[in-house]
Parts: C-alpha cells; structure tokens; sequence
C-alpha cells in the first residue's frame, strides 16, 4: 500500500514552496562542494539538520527514514578515511549528512504533486531545446518518492513473512526477492501510467 | 449484487465499437490466445473464465495495452497497435491491484494527475476533479493519503481517476477482487450506473449475472458468447 514520506505540519519549510525547497537543495548542494573546513561544514550540517529537527518526528520513525542512508554515508566517511585521510572522511560525511538531512526535510514538508510541478517547470527551458520531456522528469521524481516508501514497506512483509514460518530473515534471501517483488509491481505501475495515459505510450507485446 | 440493469444506460450514439479481427496472441512460444474474430458493441461486457484463460490479456488487447500477435484489434475505429495512446484514451482501465494505479498519495492530486499531463491548467482540473468526486459521493476523500482507504474506496479512486479522462468505454480487471461486502456493493453500483460502456473481467459472477453479453475464456479460447445466464452455466461446467 501506498505510503508516503511527507508529514502533515506547519513550520515555516512547510511554507516554503516546493520550487523554492528544491531550488534551496540544489545550492546548499552546490556550495557544500566548495567547503572544506570540518568546523564550517559542521555549522552547515546543524543548519541544514533544523528544519527536520523542527518536524518533531519521534527516533524510530527517522531511524525507519533515514537510518539505511546514514549507515551508507558512515560506511563511506570510513573508506574515505581510509584510503585518504580521517580529516577526508570526516569533511565528506559532514558534507553528505548535512545534504541528506536538508533532502528529508523537503520531502517530508513538500507534497509530491506540488514537486513534480516544480521539477516539470524548471526542466521546461530543456524541453524547448528538444532535449528532454519535462514531465517524464517530474514523473519520474514522483515515482521514485512514491516507491521509496514501498521498498521498506514491502521489506518488512518479507521479514515478517520468513518470521511467520520459523526461518531467520537473512539478506541472503530477502533481498533477491525484495528486487523480484519491486521490479514486479514497478512493471505493473508503468503498465498503468501508459493505461492513464500520464507519459508517451508504449504497448507491450508481452 | 448491485443495482441491476433494468433499461439501456446509453443513448445509441455512445456506443463503442470494438472488433477483433483474427486477433491472437503469444508470449514467446506460448499461445495466450487463440485467433478471433468479433465485435462487441454491447454497453455491458463480462469477461469469465479460470486463471491464465487469456481473459485479462484479452482485456489488455483493448486498450492497447498489449498488442496482438497476429490480427488486428480496433476501437471505434482506432487500430490499438498503430496508436496505442489513442486507444488507451478510448478505453480507460482499472487494474486488479488499484494501488498500483494510483500513483500519487493524496486522492485529489492524483486524479488532478490525469487531466494537468494532457495540458488542463491547474484550477479546470481541480474544477473537474471536484465534480467527478461528487459523482460517487466521494468528495470527503479529495485531501485523503490514499494509504488510509479502504479497498473499495480506493477502487472508487482508481475509477475517478481514469473517468476524469472521459474515456469512450472502462474496463475493469476484476475489480471486486480481495473487497469486503460492502466495499464490493459501492463497486458493484459504479459499475452497474456507469454512464458509458463497461467491460468487466471478474470471477465474481454475481456482478456480472445481469449483463447482456458475456464470453467464456478457456484455454485461450472464445468457448461461450451470449447472454450471462448461459454463459455462466458453461462456465460451472468447465470449471467443475
């Protein structure tokens, strides 16, 4: 079933509008590249951390949204220290947790409608130069919001599913079927986007 | 079962046309279905017959969803392989799974969907969106995450999202499947007071009882074409 990462609330990022949210995003991404100094991305991260800090979500719900990613960026600040420097692995896990914190924060305070609208204006200048379709942009942003959730969802069925039978779940199992399962229903919802019509159409012949 | 069909829901005029002229189709090695050959301009169409009788692939054939392997399959003219696009506006379809067919998490914004990628500004399609929630007295559920309806309801979303298209004809992909009573009464009275032709794969032969026109699927075969109360008693057979 359909869940979704945005939380209903009123602080001031939900206020902002999605475009101005990405936009923000894209910079502080930007700018985040040219810092270099622990101390000052340090500052940056408790800054890009306060709007989600401000949704008050309770820690098991942000270790459920979150806590893959975070383990992710710590595995790589490792190698990262490892085959450069500790101050190398330090500065690149500040960088990426201070982006991933500020990403979270927009998808959790924007709607994916009022995204996708802002992604499909914003890559409208490529569509005129005939490079791209705006919308299949957008499109695909929203899916991949929409899917996110589905993964997780879909990955404690099968945990809970080897459970009810007795049997440890290991990734060793779960994870082959978790990629059957989702590129499964991912066929089905691109079936039903040429069905409504949403994107170019395209009929299978299987 | 739902309301039934007392009198003809369609002005003669709204009638489709959809013929399958030596149409079959294979995956692979594997003949799904056989060559046929018919034209259904009935307003109510159920589609019966037991798992992998070619019935949803028959379905599918419709709204251009699949193409044919050999043959041709049209749609008020509109051949479903040459332009696939066209025929899927035609024909809207509902999935068995409608979770799979909405795509965005709140009911509004979703159907809105549909409309603002064929180009409607933001506020007609919120006006149409609106209207065609009233329709089915669904109105409450514009602002709802789509994760916290019930089955039915979110049957009822994934048909407003595609009538909000205004298709020529739906097609439902067994969509009592996995509903409660109740939830399958509200989709069994959609369907029955839709006000344009309907074709209906379902195993729930209840729903379908009432209807004109029904054909038998069995093996990738046309085995039974006519009046529901036949055509169901050749389906008890072969399923017996």
């Amino acid at each position: 079933m359909i869940a979704s990462l945005y939380v209903e609330g009123r602080t001031p990022f939900h206020r902002l509008p999605a475009g101005a949210k990405l936009l923000l995003l894209v910079l502080v991404g930007i700018g985040l590249a040219f810092l270099h100094s622990p101390w000052v991305l340090g500052g940056a991260l408790v800054i890009c951390a306060m709007p989600y800090v401000l949704l008050r979500l309770p820690f098991s719900e942000t270790r459920r949204r979150l806590g893959l990613m975070v383990l992710t960026v710590l595995l790589l600040g490792l190698a990262t220290a490892w085959f450069e420097s500790p101050l190398a692995g330090l500065v690149a896990c500040l960088r990426i947790l201070a982006l991933v914190l500020l990403a979270a924060a927009v998808t959790a305070t924007s709607e994916i409608a009022d995204m996708m609208a802002a992604v499909t204006r914003a890559m409208m200048p490529l569509e005129r130069l005939g490079l791209i379709k705006a919308q299949d942009v957008g499109l695909a942003l929203g899916l991949a919001l929409r899917f996110a959730p589905e993964i997780a969802g879909r990955h404690q069925a099968l945990v809970a599913a080897h459970r009810a039978r007795g049997l440890k779940p290991r990734w060793c199992h779960i994870l082959p079927a978790l990629i059957v399962l989702t590129l499964k229903e991912a066929d089905e919802v691109a079936r039903a986007i040429d069905a409504r019509g949403l994107r170019g159409h395209k009929a299978s012949d299987r | 079962m739902g309301q039934g069909l007392r009198k003809p829901l369609l002005e003669e005029d709204d009638v489709v046309d959809i013929r399958f002229s030596a149409c079959s189709l294979s995956y692979g090695e594997r003949r799904v279905l056989e060559p046929l050959t018919l034209d259904l301009k009935e307003e109510r169409i159920g589609i019966i017959g037991l798992n992998g009788s070619g019935k949803s692939s028959f379905a599918r054939l419709i709204n251009g969803l699949q193409v044919p392997s050999s043959g041709m399959v049209t749609v008020n003219g509109i051949d479903t392989a040459a332009d696939p696009a066209a025929a899927a506006r035609e024909a809207g379809f509902i999935f068995q799974s409608p979770q799979n067919q909405v795509i965005l998490p709140v009911v509004a914004d979703d159907i809105a969907l549909g409309l603002t990628s064929r180009g409607i500004g933001k506020a007609q399609a919120a006006e149409q969106v609106g209207a065609i929630l009233r329709r089915f007295g669904i109105e409450a559920l514009a602002r709802r995450r789509v994760h916290e309806l019930s089955g039915g309801e979110l049957q009822l979303v994934a048909l407003a999202s595609v009538l909000v298209t205004e298709p020529s004809l739906v097609i439902f992909d067994e969509p009592t499947n996995q509903l409660d009573l109740r939830n399958r009464r509200k989709v069994a009275d959609a369907i029955h007071g839709l006000d344009r032709p309907a074709i209906v794969v379902s195993h729930d032969l209840a729903l379908i009882a009432d209807f004109p026109r029904v054909l038998l699927f069995h093996e990738g075969r046309l085995i039974a074409d006519g009046a529901a109360a036949g055509v169901i008693r050749a389906y008890e057979q072969v399923a017996a």
